[in-house]
């Protein structure tokens, strides 16, 4: 089916067991995400909130990174995957690190870090993650000069991913509306909105501004704890029916 | 200038994040946190401040009734042409300067009072808590809050504190408390007094009392200077230089402001910057808080206890103890990350100049243009003098704008023991 606007989910890798991942990631799918993140515990996840630093603590060194990925893309079947991980714990090795990611079967990568930390050689890392064959889906933030916006989302595969907060899921009072009005007249791309938006009325907000999709993950992991996946699960649904509003 | 005040006094504030070169670094919580210092913002913030503070807008407007206060408090401030100078100077170069000075509290630090104490009343805040320096940020908290009604409690520098009784008194006369820093009445200024009973303060000791007080006691914190919502109520003053330059029929080639934090230079400087007017930016430092030559450009603290989420930016480290200088308020370990960031690209310069250069400058800027300069502004007018008298070695006509952004006239026993320091080096 094809929709107007792109749910992105987000899940840590292996959160909060490997069975229950691979379950939430099935019935992601099953139930509208159109594109799924996989979030790769970091060294130090110096742009993500709380919610996302204790679910990489919870499930570090509980899997085999390369062996595990290959089994989200099995119960995942066509959707695009993009894992989201730091370049700054990649950088050293990143040649045989895109080669794994391809081989494991993911879509892209994104690299929160790569505008920020990497900011002047942005573009040779995004070369290479193109010479690999992989989307390369980029993060910018309000802290984005507007230039520096536009130039980017062309080069943005998939879609132009904008954190609105400068973490994720601390809800911080943001106009959501008048930053992505602002910023769409900038982007000649999908631009996906993302970094504490599960509130629904920032979400419809987003859509009415003229974002493409919405990407949530700090939401999903709390329905998880609260609830289990059945609670995550009907998240992504209720999501998915505010997306088909618009 | 009385009569079009209200078309030169701008109607929004200008924010230069989204023209800044590069992505300006986000804040961050340190590795291994225990709690989320972004979080705690929420907390200690009036909540439109914080807004303000991450809404990365161009233009924010300036609620009607701020605006009627900074008409109030005499904005806006005259730009005035220091015509003795130039002749005493023998330059060719045209000197103009914005007197921040001018405003009851005699600094710049009310123009982002006025707006954070009008946010926090309108949330419903009876009581706010800050920090200051040389005392200027804490008069103007003082007089703020007072004009909306609401109580201020202010941690003053020790060093400050005793140098300068008059800001104290000013201070309590608006209804301020003010207390030495550190104190005893948190944890982080108990822990500093028992490791050093003498300690002579500095500003990110008393913003980490200021902020751990309002933690316990549930009150709001006025910010001063670094962040980027504060420089964002300050371009009030680059914004009105540009009207005043034009209805002059002047173009500044030179503008120049000193650096505690950054939020004077930031927001006399950065409307020129991103409007793209102006060839040469310099901001100024006390040599003896080196900052601009030995500072690092990394994510730190801005505050002593590491309760501010971290920032990107030119540091001497947050555990830097400044010595205490006759520029209270150069002495901050940091400059504001957009500031530092504009710096690092190359398109800010900077000086520094030990306490003598300043000495030297103030009281030829106090004998040609009658007005005593704050200690900290007389760096940016050693910085003029330098230009001007460049100016005249190679004959340049530029136009060289600065930003006075406080009198002196509450420092005079400063300038007294730099005086004395003074004669006595030059009688050896």
């Amino acid at each position: 089916m094809s929709r107007d606007k792109l749910l992105v989910v987000y899940m840590t890798l292996g959160y909060p067991d490997n069975g229950r991942y691979l379950e939430f990631m099935r019935e992601s799918v099953k139930n509208g995400a159109d594109i799924l993140e996989i979030g790769i515990p970091p060294k130090y996840a110096k742009y993500d909130g709380p919610v996302i630093r204790k679910s990489y603590e919870k499930v570090s060194g509980k899997f085999d990174l390369w062996s595990f990925l290959p089994e989200t893309r099995k119960v995942i079947g066509n959707t695009k995957a993009i894992a989201l991980t730091y370049l700054e714990d990649w950088v050293s090795e990143l040649d045989s690190f895109l080669t794994k990611l391809k081989v494991a079967g993911l879509d892209g990568v994104l690299f929160p870090d790569l505008l920020i930390d990497f900011v002047d050689d942005y573009q040779m890392y995004s070369s290479k993650v193109r010479e690999k064959s992989l989307n390369n889906v980029i993060f910018t933030a309000p802290s984005v000069p507007d230039r520096m916006i536009m130039e980017v989302s062309k080069q943005s595969d998939l879609f132009l991913y904008y954190g609105v907060r400068p973490t994720t899921g601390i809800p911080l009072p943001i106009t959501v509306s008048s930053l992505v009005t602002r910023v769409r007249n900038l982007v000649d791309n999908k631009l996906v909105v993302g970094f504490g938006l599960s509130d629904e009325n920032d979400l419809r907000k987003a859509l009415k501004a003229g974002a493409d999709g919405a990407a949530v993950g700090t939401a999903f992991i709390q329905a998880i704890e609260k609830g289990g996946v059945k609670d995550a699960v009907d998240l992504v649904i209720k999501l998915r029916s505010i997306l088909d509003e618009f | 200038m009385v009569n079009n005040a209200e078309e030169i006094l701008p109607k929004y504030w200008y924010n230069i994040i989204p023209d800044l070169p590069k992505p300006l670094p986000p804040p961050r919580d340190p590795l291994g946190a225990e709690f989320s210092r972004i979080d705690l913002l929420r907390t200690i913030l009036p909540k439109e401040v914080l807004r303000q503070q991450l809404t990365i807008e161009r233009y924010i407007k300036i609620p009607d009734e701020v605006r009627e206060r900074y008409l109030a408090i005499g904005r806006p401030t005259p730009l005035l042409r220091a015509k003795r100078l130039e002749e005493y100077l023998g330059t060719p170069a045209k000197i103009y300067f914005k007197f921040e000075g001018a405003t009851p509290t005699g600094s710049h630090k009310i123009n982002t009072a006025l707006p954070q104490a009008y946010f926090a009343m309108e949330e419903g805040v009876e009581h706010v808590v800050t920090e200051t320096g040389a005392g200027q940020w804490g008069t103007a908290t003082a007089l703020a809050a007072t004009m909306y009604g609401m109580k201020s409690t202010i941690f003053m520098v020790k060093i400050s504190y005793e140098q300068k009784p008059m800001r104290k008194s000013i201070m309590q006369l608006y209804g301020g408390e003010v207390y030495p820093s550190p104190t005893d009445l948190t944890e982080f200024g108990k822990k500093i007094r028992n490791e050093r009973p003498d300690h002579p303060g500095s500003l990110g000791i008393a913003m980490s009392e200021a902020i751990e007080y309002a933690l316990n006691n549930h009150l709001k914190y006025l910010v001063g200077s670094v962040l980027d919502v504060v420089i964002l109520h300050q371009s009030v003053i680059g914004q009105e230089t540009m009207a005043q330059l034009d209805e002059l029929g002047e173009e500044p080639d030179v503008l120049i402001g000193c650096v505690g934090g950054g939020s004077n230079f930031g927001g006399f400087a950065f409307p020129f910057i991103g409007n793209g007017r102006g060839k040469k930016y310099v901001a100024v430092a006390s040599a003896e808080i080196p900052k601009f030559s030995t500072g690092e450009y990394k994510y730190d603290f801005p505050d002593s206890a590491g309760l501010l989420p971290l920032v990107k930016m030119i540091t001497m480290g947050n555990n830097y103890v400044p010595p205490p200088i006759y520029a209270g308020g150069l002495r901050y370990h940091g400059a504001a990350p957009s500031l530092s960031l504009l710096m690092k690209e190359g398109i800010v310069g900077w000086r520094e100049y030990n306490e003598n250069q300043i000495f030297e400058a103030a009281q030829i800027f106090m004998r040609t243009q009658g007005i005593v300069p704050a200690p900290e502004s007389s760096h940016a007018i050693r910085a003029v003098i330098e230009e001007a008298l460049e100016a005249k070695k190679t004959g340049r006509k530029e136009t060289i704008v600065f930003n006075l952004s406080g009198h002196g006239l509450l420092d005079l026993p400063n300038y007294d023991s730099m005086m004395r320091r003074i004669v006595k080096n030059e009688q050896r």
